[in-house]
């Protein structure tokens, strides 16, 4: 019935419908026993290993979509619908959700909201935390609550939106959730260019982010490639590429760099223009992929626990970041997922407390 | 209640005996913000930083003395307003602008700066500040992150919480804290994403950090006329849905486009049902393609007399005239009333034919300006004060037409906030348990409840909605 690891079939629960789902967390944190939300589980190695044995509780049976106004352009779904099948959705009618995760396909939306994973067009659109409009989340005592509501601006209430985002969980279990979505680009043309010399590479990357018209994605490779992308209409977008220069190419690099998914992932967040002296650091032979427009860098760490501490320890003095996406538990757990802990912790354990003061959902996994 | 001498001696230890305020005629002063309900603060007090913020907090949290944040007061929900007594922590004194970062696009700035001063600072190195409410001559940064206000460009550009990069706050036992930053991850819970909108009941905002952009090479700016304000909303659905959003679809009707028109010349043309306001930004290219596109489908609306800024100073007289809006008003009558409801965008024309049928209900002129791009009204009932018993009356129509956006799905807010004067009407949007988890915020911050108390939540012993709606309408009828 329980188990250790979380992957294991045999301790999973896939509820009907919300309300289920609200029970069955309501009743297994009764029993004292933990559980383990699971979406596509696209990032199950997110965060520290868990503490107590986890009941997996999936929300893929809770795959509708509620509601697409297209005139609104707004969408609401459940929290297990996948990311593909959402897009495919919006595309009848012209419009698309801007989020390009790595480790795709097989997200679901609730797990996207839950750990925060976003991708290139963050550049151009933001992340979710800025198209999110409304949330509904099922919390241990067995209620379910929402907030926002279903237009694109809205300030009645607080915004838990933002606090549910990239809080795994532990303030509840995500179950439906509406977006602001966006018509898809009149133009949408992506170029590459390669260089012999990383500092070259940088040179370029810097060079297409202050184009008049800013590209939407701009993508800064280990092994000195640099992909951009530019949406908008005709002309705009045909200037960009004439003034810019470089080689265009088929927009399915984009669908290949969704793929990616190291084994042993780190994500390295800076200050914009701190970004390039941490990645610099990470030594010649380390692969990565970084956005230098929004500061974030994906590693594929080669070594061990102690480099990803160095490095941690480099990115906090300069006002960044280091968490680990993946990675086999032990050197997660060596490594720790987080890193130093926030002055703030403590209102957010009080924030906790005041949703899952036992810890039932992902115990031990997120800093609080 | 006034407060104790001891108090009010302890409050002038901690920012200097000039900054605090407490002669009854002074006091009236800080009586009101904006809104239409007002209450006399027992002491007003002048922080000149951080630090005093904190100690101010500290008195007030060791004698349970509310605290409620001040800004320059152009807030229109009473989120200003002292309603439980207490102390006015008016924050204009720390007006600072402390970094403006060209190469970071960002800047640093007290609460009391003037949002339109930020971007007048930002302007000689080609940058700006999005968020520009219609008060931005006025109203401060720390207002706008308290309040999540928007502002005609926020269709395209996103309201101040899109902006807000991190914050310094004072919560309510005194302590001084950052959230967020720099960085475009934090680890842990987001609390600044919280804070930012939470009326002043969660923290003070002592600084923040906010994003700045670059501004557009080239801008056009189109007047358009409609035979009618529901020709008009029916245009601005089918812009956006032709997909199209641009920098800012702003809508006015024929009271309004008359009193703007006596008032700032700026071409209005007053014979039309309503006019809009649509701006495209970016490369000249794209500007050119948008704007065209933009014309076609307006044209295809019934949109007629279309006439383009062909100037700066031109197309800065047609702002003026949306932004100044509210103050021409003043020539039809002395007063006004403003909700500023979001409906889905389709539900432009119904919600307006709803608006116009409570006016006339109740006998009361309303002038519609609003932000029409994203659904955001702005109904401004017109009344005179000195006129016997009117403001129950119009204070009714104002909570008819909120129900009326609840009703097509909407929300009580889009940019003004909840503040005193909607907290009856939460449980219209919100169930039981969707308040509880609010709440819970509320006490996680703030477990005394000295921060803005009276706000956001409903309170029974003060209000009630007049309206007997059922509770938690909205859930009923769809998803939430």
């Amino acid at each position: 019935m329980v188990v250790k690891t979380p992957q294991s079939k045999a301790t999973a629960e896939k509820p009907a419908t919300a309300e289920e789902l609200a029970r069955r967390l309501h009743e297994i944190g009764e029993a004292g026993l933990a559980v383990f939300p699971v979406g596509g589980g696209r990032a199950a190695e997110m965060g520290d290993p868990p503490v107590r044995d986890c009941i997996e509780l999936r929300t893929t049976a809770l795959d509708r979509v509620l509601e697409h106004s297209q005139a609104d352009m707004v969408v609401s779904v459940e929290a297990g619908i996948t990311l593909e099948a959402l897009q495919a959705e919006l595309a009848k009618s012209g419009q698309f959700l801007p989020l390009d995760p790595f480790n795709s396909p097989g997200h679901t939306i609730g797990g996207l909201l839950a750990t925060g994973w976003a991708g290139p067009l963050r550049l151009r659109y933001g992340s979710p935390r800025d198209f999110l409009i409304g949330i509904r989340v099922a919390l241990p005592d067995g209620r379910l609550a929402t907030a926002g509501g279903r237009v694109v601006k809205n300030v009645s209430g607080y915004d838990l939106m933002k606090l549910h985002y990239g809080a795994l969980g532990t303030l509840g279990v995500i179950v439906a959730a509406s977006f602001k979505v966006f018509p898809k680009p009149l133009q949408d043309v992506t170029v590459e260019s390669t260089h012999e010399s990383m500092v070259d590479a940088w040179v370029a990357s810097e060079r297409a982010l202050a184009m008049p018209m800013p590209p939407a994605a701009v993508e800064l490779f280990s092994n000195g490639r640099v992909l951009a992308r530019f949406l908008g209409s005709p002309d705009a977008t045909k200037r960009m590429v004439a003034d810019l220069g470089w080689k265009t190419v088929d927009a399915a690099a984009w669908d290949l760099h969704s793929k990616a998914a190291p084994a042993r992932w780190a994500r390295i967040a800076m200050p914009r223009h701190q970004l390039r002296s941490i990645v610099d650091n990470l030594g010649a032979g380390e692969q990565w992929w970084a956005s230098p427009g929004t500061g974030i860098a994906n590693w594929d760490v080669a070594g061990g626990a102690d480099d990803v501490r160095a490095v941690r320890t480099a990115a906090g003095a300069a006002g960044g970041s280091v968490v680990l996406l993946a990675g086999p538990s032990e050197f997660r757990h060596d490594a720790g997922a987080w890193g130093t802990p926030p002055a703030t912790l403590h209102l957010m354990r009080r924030l906790r407390s005041a949703f899952d003061p036992n810890h039932v959902i992902n115990p031990g996994r997120f800093v609080v | 209640m006034p407060l104790d001498k001891a108090v009010l001696e302890e409050l002038r230890r901690a920012v200097g005996r000039e900054h605090v305020i407490d002669s009854s005629n002074d006091l009236r002063i800080f009586e009101r913000d904006a809104s239409i309900e007002g209450a006399v603060p027992d002491a007003v007090v002048l922080p000149a930083n951080t630090a005093e913020v904190s100690s101010v907090i500290r008195v007030a949290a060791k004698h349970r003395i509310p605290v409620v944040l001040r800004g320059a007061g152009t807030g229109l929900s009473g989120g200003a307003v002292t309603v439980r007594g207490g102390i006015a922590l008016q924050v204009t004194r720390m007006r600072r602008i402390l970094e403006i970062d060209p190469i970071a696009q960002t800047a640093l700035v007290e609460p009391g700066v003037v949002n339109q001063e930020l971007s007048l600072a930002a302007a000689s190195h080609r940058l700006f500040y999005a968020p520009d409410p219609s008060s931005q001559k006025a109203c401060t940064i720390g207002g706008n992150a308290a309040e999540n206000s928007g502002g005609p460009h926020c269709l395209y550009y996103g309201v101040t919480t899109n902006h807000v990069l991190g914050m310094e706050v004072v919560f309510a036992d005194g302590s001084v804290q950052w959230v967020s930053g720099d960085a475009p991850e934090r680890v842990g819970l987001d609390l600044c994403g919280v804070l930012v909108g939470s009326e002043g009941t969660l923290c003070a905002i002592t600084k923040i950090k906010v994003r700045l952009l670059r501004m557009p090479p080239s801008v056009a700016t189109l007047l358009a006329a409609f035979p009618t304000i529901e020709a008009a909303s029916q245009a601005v659905s089918a812009v956006i849905a032709a997909g199209i959003v641009p920098a800012a679809l702003e809508m006015m009707d024929q009271v309004c486009v008359g009193a703007v028109e006596a008032h700032y010349h700026a071409g209005y043309p007053t014979d039309a049902g309503a006019v809009l306001l649509a701006e495209v930004d970016g490369i000249p290219e794209s500007t050119v393609e948008l704007m065209a596109a933009v014309r076609s489908v307006l044209a295809q609306n019934q949109g007629y007399a279309m006439r383009e800024a062909q100037s700066p100073v031109e197309r800065d007289l047609l702002w003026a005239g949306r932004k100044g809006a509210i103050g021409a008003l003043g020539r039809i009558k002395p007063n006004y009333y403003l909700h500023d409801g979001v409906v889905p965008r389709s539900k432009l024309p119904q919600i307006l034919s709803a608006v116009g049928e409570i006016g006339t209900h109740y006998k009361l002129p309303v002038a519609n300006v609003f932000h029409a791009g994203d659904g955001n009204l702005h109904p401004n009932i017109l009344f005179d004060l000195r006129e016997r018993d009117v403001l129950p009356q119009v204070e009714s129509a104002g909570e008819e037409m909120l129900r009326a956006v609840v009703e097509l799905g909407g929300a009580l807010s889009g940019e003004h906030g909840i503040g005193l004067e909607k907290s009856a009407f939460m449980p219209w949007v919100y169930s039981p348990d969707d308040l509880d988890a609010m709440r819970r915020v509320k006490d996680a911050f703030d477990a005394h409840g000295i921060m803005n108390p009276g706000k956001i939540f409903p309170d029974p012993d003060r209000k009630h909605a007049q309206l007997a709606g059922r509770t938690g309408l909205a859930i009923e009828a769809k998803w939430w």
